[in-house]
Order: C-alpha cells, then structure tokens, then sequence
C-alpha cells in the first residue's frame, strides 16, 4: 500500500489529523458528520487550526479502514441525509495512545523550546 | 492480527461495493459543500461566491475524492492488472513475436513435462503397495562368480531356510506359464507360483474372494489359483460365480478362489532379476508347493522379496539375513569353501533399475531443449528490448520509475511464459498418453495416460521459471538503456542497440553450444543404435520366423512325445514351399539373453566336485533340433552339426566356451574332446561342433557360454521354432501357423514374430532414448537455426545504412555478403566448438549407453558438426543475402 499525503495548508503538525477528528468524536457524545466535525475544530481551537475542509474526508476513511470510526447514514439538523462518523472502542483507545504519545513529544519539545 | 485481516474485508468490502463507496463520498462531500456554502451566503457573501468560496476552502475534491478511494483500494494490485492488461495488448499487437515465442517456450515446456511424467511414474511416484520403501529383493553372490553371474536370484531352499528362521515378512514368487483349456480357444497363461502371502505382503488383498491359506503350500493342496481381473474379464465376463468354480490348467482342474485387484503392478518380463523370465502378463498365482525334485536342485529361480521393519536400515537387514544364511549354508554344504553373499535392492529398482538412466539422459535433453527455448526467447526480447527504446524512453520521461518498466517486461514474458505453459500443458498430455502406450515396459506399467497433479505443478513452475529467466538479461538491458539512449535520432545505432547485438551474440553462442551437445549427443547414440542393430549376434536376423509353442497336456505327458512332436513339425515345415530351413531351440537367443537352464560344466578328469565347482565356467544349456543352425544361419567353427542319428551324449558348444575350457586349443583341436555338465558324476559328454557365439537381441548384455544338446537328450517342452525363409518371413506366417493348427489344434501358439521384430523389441529401451533425444535435438536444431537467422536479420536492419554507405563507397556484394556470414558464424562456431566439446564429457557420463565407438567417435561428432555448420550458414544466408541486395539509395534514406 503506497501511503498518499495530500497537500494540507495547514498549521497542524502532520499526523496530527486523524487524533483531533478522534478528539471531537469524543468530546461529542453524537455521532457527527464532517462538516460538523470541521465546523467544531474551527470552533474550539478558536481558528487557529486551519483545516483544509476537504484533507478531512480521506482522513476518515483511513479511520473507517482501521476500524476506529463507523459511519452510518442518517438526517441531518436541517433534514438533509448526511453521513455521520462514530467512535468505535478500538478508536478509544486509540485515541488515548494517541494523545499520550503527543503529550510526551509535546513536553520533549517544550524542554527543548525553554531550557531551565 | 485479527485486526488486520477485518482492515482486509473491510477493503475487499470496498471492492464489491465500489460504485456505492463513489456515490456516497460524492453525496456527502456534496452536503459538505452545501452547508458551507449557506454558511457563507449567512456571511453576506453573494450565491455564486458563497459556493466557489466553499469550493476554494474545501480543496481539490477530485483529488481528494480520488486519494480516499485509494486508501481503500489494493493500489499494488491493481498496478499489476494494469500491467498485465498492457502485457497483453502489446503483445496481442505483435501477433507473430507471440506466437513464435510462445510456440517455442510451449515446445520446451512439452518435452520437458512428458518426460518429466515418465521419471515421475517410474523414479518419484510411490509404488502402489503398503510401505513400499521397506520392501527390497534378496539377491545372492556367489564371490568367485561375482564376474560372470552378476547377482544371481535366490533358491528355493534359501527362501524356506530364510523364512524358517523368522524372517516372516518375506515373499516369494517364481515364473510360471500354463496352459489354458475349457470355455474358449485354448490360451498360454503366464503368472507365478507365489508364497501364500503375497497379496498381504504387498498390501495389495484379493478384491473378491480370498487369497491363499498358508497350507497350501504343499504339492497337492495346491490346486487354488488366484487370477487377475484382466483374465476375469476377458475370458470369463467378469462373472463372480467363477470364483469357487474349477478352470482348468494343463490339463489339471484348479479351483478359482480369488481375483487380484485390478491395480496390483507385479514384475512381468526380467524386471525381478534378469535371469528370471516372467511372462509379459501375469494372469494366474498358483501357490508355491515344490516338488522334491525343486527342492533337491540348483535352481536359482525365486523371486524373493523382503519387508524390513519401520525404519530399520537396509545394511542392518541384510546382515541379519547374512548370518542366518551362512548358518544354514554351512550346516547344509559343510565343504562348502564360500560364504554367498545377500545383497537386498529396492524394489523400485525392479521397475526402475534398467530406465534410470536412460530417463536421466532423455529429461537431460529435454532439459537443454528448455534452456535453448530460453535463450531463443531471451533473444527475440532484446532485439525488442531495443526496438521498444523510444516507448520506454517516453514511459520514463513522463514518470513511469525505470522499475515499473523493467517490471512490465518481466511481466510480458510471464504472459508468455502462462501461455506457453498451458500449451505446453497440452502437449505434454498428448507427449504422455503417447509414452505411456509406446513408451519402454517400465513407464508403459507404471504411467497413467493422465497427466498427474504433480506434472502439471511441474510445468507450471518451469514454464514460470523459463519466462523469468528468459526476461532477465532483456530486463537488465532495459534498465541499463534507461532513458537517456531512446528519444534521441537514429537510437538503434546508439550504446545500448551494440551492447544488446553483442549479448544477442553470446546467447546465439549459448544456444548453439547446447545444441551441439545435444545433437553430437544424439548422433552419438543414432551411431551406437546403428552399430547394435548391425552387429553380428551369430544368428540372422532378416528371413527368420520364429513362433514359440508348449505342447502340453495328455498327448504330451512324456519326452518322448514332445520331442517327436518337434520332429514332425519341423520335417512338415521344411516341406513348406518358400522355407529354406527349419529348427526349434529352448531358449531363443534373441529373445532370453541369459535366462533359462545353466550349469557348470567339468572337464572329463575333474573328481572333486566341492573342489573345483567354483573354478569351472557355468554355461547356458539350449535344446535344440538338428535342423536348428540351418534356421539360426550360425556359422560352424569346426566338426559338425548335429543330427538325428546322434545317440551317445553330444553337444556342440560355442567358441567362447571352447576358449575357456581350453584356451591353448585351437577349435579344430577341441572337437571329440569330452566333458561332463552339473556335476562330476554325469555322463560324458563329446564335443561334436564348435559354433559362433549367439547374443542376447540387445547385444549389450554380457556374453554367456553356450551348450546346444540334441532334443532327445535333453529334452524340453517349450520351444521356439525357427524357420528361415527365402522371402519376407511375414508372407508364410500364415502358412507355418496352418501347419501348426493342422498338427496339433491344441498346441498354442505363444507368440509369432520375425526375429527382426525380436532383435527390434530388444532394443526398445535404446530406440527410446534414440527417438526422444533426436527429436529433441531437431527441434534445438531448429530453434538455433531461428536463433542466428533472427539475430543475423535483426544486426542486418539495424545496419542497412551502414551497409548502404559502403556500398555507395565502393565495397562489393561479396564483401557484404562475407562481413555478414562472419558475423553470424562467430558465435556459431565458438558455440559448437564449446558444444562438441560439452558432448565429449557428456557421453564420458554415457559409456553405458554407447555401443561399439568412443565417447569421441570422429564419425558421429563430425557429422554433427558439419550439420550445424550447414544448417546456420543457410540461416545466415538469407540475411546476407538481403544485406548485398541492399540498394544504397534506399537505405542512405533509411530512417
């Protein structure tokens, strides 16, 4: 499998994708569809994280590969069928690796940034 | 793990539902956008910025949309059905390239898996017993007759002896042949007399009815038979009442008891031991109950095999039986000097023994066939591996890695390589039906008509293996050409086209050095084929008739009946118009080699009969009638032939007999001398006449002495009649089988062949392997042939401007048509110098198979040369040819 990286014009550290689309999963108890999901990055992060809107979609199909998110189909606020995206366990857990591991590359980048 | 293998059916999911996964990307990509877009137009922006606003801030959507079906899909996968499908048009479109190529890897691959079926049958595949690696045959050597005798089969007093002594996994079997009276046409039957358990021995049990019990392996109890399902059928209809029922052999009614199975394989012919002459089909088991007489004598008849125990090793087995005998022999024949030796053989060597090697030599020469078909194909590659610069050199320039189109070569030649396969395939199920009825004994028993799984597995993996290994030079030349050397002009005058002449070269000289080998090979065995079938076997060949007859039953219970029989018969078929001479003999030459009855023969003093039996030569006894020799056209070395009127004990010997029993003599000086047979104590026997040696149809066995006695002195009731004829013998077969029906309807007439039709069958092993390597070495002869004539042609297109330019500067024809022809004769002549000399060493490995010349034989290998020189120049011609009628002109406009 040859891996693709699209072009993100983004701010976000690569790989960093995948775990913040986890993160609003799980923030949500609702399932919730993409641009929801878009919608809520741009909101929480207070639109500082540019997302290219578009870099979500094969984002979530990678998770959907994994095993990490199901979709479903279902309606929308304004009555519109849209696909909505679900933690599975195993993303859970994923989630929390994920997140752990930033933490500590995070804090090993901050030692470097501001030495004592 | 687990994991994994759900991520895959998720994605294989993806692939059946392909259409759907589009759709809805596309839906939900759509209601993205749709939302923005309100969302914009809430911003106050205008509807159709609103909507390209969502469109710039969403990103490439094909792109994206094509970068999430391929997330899901197997990307690798589909590169190479990609490639594959381009494989397959390319080559669809060089229609003639294909087929040459696949019809010659087909060709390889055919040879190689019908002779591969053959060494499967008969060398891989297990034999159909239970455990058949733990059964061997018992031989015996006696040490100071090791030269002559070889490995002699057991006695029948050996194998009680051995079994006696707990040897109880041990089965015997002898030759046996019967008359067949009662319900039809009376028939000679061959089978054996076998131990009781032989069918359980085997693990091959009786299908219906019951085998036989151990007591009956006593004279008199022993009227129980056992038949195959052949016989069944063919003469009783398979009917299951005949079991319980009597038929009747020789006269005497046996009681049927069972049927064999229809797949049980016994030794038919010599396969058990070469002195051992079973009939060609075994139709009847007869327990074995001997005679005192059979037990009293020498008789070194049985076939005994033996199962040793579940991974005891052979050497241990044959001590064990080592001690066992020489225990019993020394307490039997106490003044016995010797220990015999047990040897034990697997019994795949009874169907394999005498093939092996010639299987070996045939695969090897279908195996160089291959090789040749390969480097014909890696040839026709490169040339287009150049040809082909300018479209990888675009396929590199707009981005295709230099792999994928190396990879796309290898790839077509595995499409040639599946096709010819398959092909190939075909071939080799015509090849194997073919073999399986014409093939040698051993292959014909062994060998279904059906190719087997493991055949066809076979020739999957070479014909995968040959595509690979055809592609590889081409393929590397491809790398190395990379982009730089095809788009520019006249690319085929570039580096790489002169690199790739000069590998074309070198395969040219590869394919030429394999096919010398194989053809000075086969030359070598067409010239020892000739010399056997010319050499003198002290008998005639052509104008001979001989039928092989057993009178037997009430009419005949006596010697002297049989020999008066013998006598008539041959008087009346002398009388016959057309018949020059004729004579019966017990054991046809041609036919028996060294089977049937032989002693050791004593001088008249020798007293001692302990003392000097191992010194004495062992001779082959043949009865004869008087008008034998006559019929034989042996040729009289001193005294005379003898007569009807002979009474005292006579005999005429054979040359190789007389030298050895006297070896200061000359003939002349032998005749009237006496000498006494089997043992010290027999009558005295007159030489009357000294004869040339007769041999063995074959010619290559080992040359045995011989003792003709008059019929009526030692009398014997199957005989062959032998009638030499003033024309083709065939035309008065039905004459002397008139003859024989009017004498006696109920003696059978065992077989009716001209002695040429005997020699010829002799000789099958060596004409098999004489046919299949010619032919093998024709079509490597031809594909070499294709070989230089394609590369020659090629180096002359790529070269016709060259050739125009000195033309136009003045050089003449002939100098065009020699530059040509010694471009194209290099490699050939290196080749087959490198191949004769190849050939030289291989036929060092096939001593055994040649006959009369050296492995160098000048005839055979010179001819060869000459053949090739001959066959490539005429390959080279035509280029040449074409290259001198080169207008300059023309090919000054050339490209």
């Amino acid at each position: 499998m040859r891996k693709t990286n699209i072009p993100l014009k983004t701010e976000l550290l690569p790989g960093t994708l995948e775990m913040l689309v986890l993160k609003s999963l799980e923030r949500n108890a609702q399932p919730m569809h993409g641009y929801g999901i878009s919608l809520y990055l741009k909101q929480v992060s207070g639109d500082v994280l540019q997302v290219e809107e578009g870099s979500l979609y094969p984002a979530l199909q990678r998770l959907a590969i994994k095993g990490w998110v199901k979709a479903e189909w279902g309606q929308s606020e304004n009555n519109r069928r849209a696909r909505f995206y679900k933690l599975t366990p195993d993303g859970r857990k994923q989630l929390k690796e994920e997140v752990a591991n930033f933490e500590r590359t995070l804090d090993a980048i901050l030692s470097v940034l501001q030495p004592a | 793990m687990f994991k994994r293998i759900l991520q895959y059916w998720r994605r294989l999911l993806f692939y059946v539902r392909r259409d759907r996964f589009d759709r809805e990307l596309e839906e939900e990509m759509n209601f993205h956008l749709e939302m923005k877009a309100r969302e914009n137009l809430a911003h106050g922006l205008s509807a159709e910025e609103a909507r390209y606003a969502s469109r710039r801030q969403f990103g490439n959507q094909t792109l994206i949309h094509e970068v999430s079906r391929d997330l899901w899909a197997f990307r690798s996968w589909e590169r190479l059905a990609q490639d594959l499908r381009y494989g397959l048009r390319i080559l669809r479109k060089h229609k003639g390239f294909t087929t040459v190529a696949v019809l010659t890897l087909a060709l390889g691959i055919g040879a190689n898996a019908t002779i591969f079926s053959a060494v499967y049958a008969v060398l891989l595949k297990p034999l159909p017993y239970s455990q058949p690696d733990q059964i061997y045959s018992i031989g015996v050597v006696i040490p100071e007759r090791r030269e002559q005798l070889g490995i002699l089969a057991p006695r029948i007093h050996d194998f009680l002896e051995w079994r006696k002594a707990g040897f109880s996994e041990m089965a015997d079997m002898t030759p046996a042949e019967w008359n067949l009276t009662g319900d039809g046409e009376a028939e000679r039957v061959g089978g054996a007399r076998v131990s009781a358990n032989l069918f359980s021995f085997l693990g091959v049990p009786v299908v219906h009815g019951r085998s036989f019990f151990a007591e009956e392996e006593v004279p008199g109890k022993d009227r129980v038979i056992v038949i195959s399902d052949s016989l069944w059928r063919r003469r009783y209809g398979a009917n299951p009442k005949l079991i319980g029922s009597y038929i009747v052999l020789n006269g005497n009614p046996h009681t049927v008891v069972g049927i064999a199975s229809p797949s049980l394989l016994v030794p038919t012919g010599m396969q058990l031991h070469r002195m051992l002459p079973f009939s060609q089909r075994i139709d009847v088991w007869k327990p074995l109950a001997p005679s005192p007489r059979e037990l009293d004598g020498e008789y070194w008849n049985q076939g005994v095999l033996v199962r040793l125990k579940p991974g005891e090793h052979v050497e241990r087995g044959r001590q064990l039986l080592q001690s066992v005998h020489n225990k019993f022999n020394r307490e039997m024949v106490p003044d016995l000097k010797t220990d015999f030796l047990i040897e034990l053989a697997p019994i795949r060597e009874i169907y394999s023994g005498k093939l092996r090697l010639g299987l070996l030599l045939v695969l090897g020469a279908s195996s160089l066939l291959l090789l040749i078909a390969c480097a014909n194909i890696a040839n026709l590659f490169l040339a287009r591996v150049t040809s082909r610069a300018g479209e990888f050199a675009i396929r590199i320039a707009l981005g295709a890695g230099r792999s994928r189109v190396v990879g796309q070569l290898i790839n077509e030649s595995i499409i040639i390589a599946v096709l010819s396969g398959a092909i190939g395939a075909i071939i080799a199920s015509f090849g194997a039906r073919i073999l399986a009825v014409y093939g040698p004994e051993e292959v014909r028993l062994l060998a279904g008509s059906n190719l087997s799984l493991v055949v066809i597995l076979f020739s999957a993996v070479i014909s995968l293996g040959a595509g690979v290994f055809s592609s590889l030079i081409p393929a590397w030349q491809a790398y190395r050409q990379g982009a730089a050397t095809g788009l520019q002009e006249g690319a085929r005058m570039t580096l790489g086209a002169r690199r790739s002449r000069r590998f074309q070269r070198i395969l040219v000289g590869v394919e030429m050095a394999l096919g010398t080998a194989l053809l000075a090979s086969s030359g070598l065995l067409l010239h020892s084929f000739i010399k056997v079938m010319n050499a003198d076997r002290g008998y005639h060949i052509e104008r001979v008739l001989a039928a092989d007859l057993t009178p037997s039953g009430q009419r005949y219970s006596n010697d002297q009946q049989r020999v008066g029989y013998y006598r008539e018969l041959t008087q009346n078929i002398r009388s016959l118009p057309g018949v020059q001479a004729a004579g019966a003999i017990s054991d046809l030459p041609a036919s028996a080699g060294t089977s049937g009855a032989s002693q050791t023969i004593f001088y008249d003093n020798d007293t001692n009969f302990m003392s000097v039996v191992m010194q004495r030569p062992l001779a082959l006894i043949r009865s004869v009638t008087p008008g034998y020799f006559a019929a034989s056209g042996s040729a009289l070395r001193a005294g005379r032939f003898l007569k009807e009127e002979d009474q005292t004990p006579v005999a005429v010997i054979s040359e190789s007999l007389a030298r050895r029993l006297w070896p200061a003599e000359s003939p002349a000086n032998v005749i009237g001398r006496t000498f006494r047979q089997g043992d010290v104590t027999g009558p005295l026997i007159s030489i009357l006449g000294i004869v040339e040696d007769a041999r063995p149809g074959s010619v290559d066995q080992e040359l045995w002495p011989q003792i003709y006695r008059p019929h009526q002195q030692w009398p014997s009731g199957r005989m062959t009649l032998v009638v030499n004829t003033f024309q083709e013998p065939t035309t008065l077969a039905a004459a002397v089988r008139a003859e024989i029906k009017q004498m006696d309807p109920n003696v059978p007439i065992i077989a009716m062949r001209t002695m040429r039709e005997i020699v010829s069958a002799s000789v099958a092993e060596r004409r098999f392997q004489l046919i299949l390597t010619s032919l093998f070495a024709f079509v490597a002869l031809l594909l070499g042939a294709a070989g230089v004539y394609g590369v020659i042609s090629y180096s002359v297109n790529c070269r016709t401007r060259e050739i125009g330019l000195r033309i136009a500067l003045g050089a003449a024809r002939s100098d065009v048509m020699r530059w040509v022809f010694s471009d194209g004769m290099r490699p050939v002549l290196i080749g087959s110098v490198i191949g004769l000399g190849g050939a030289v060493l291989i036929a060092q490995t096939l001593r055994s198979v040649l006959f009369g010349i050296a492995p160098t034989d000048p005839l055979s290998l010179g001819s060869v040369g000459i053949i090739l020189l001959l066959t490539s120049a005429l390959a080279c011609y035509f280029p040449a040819h074409r290259a001198a009628r080169v207008d300059p002109m023309v090919a000054l406009r050339h490209e």
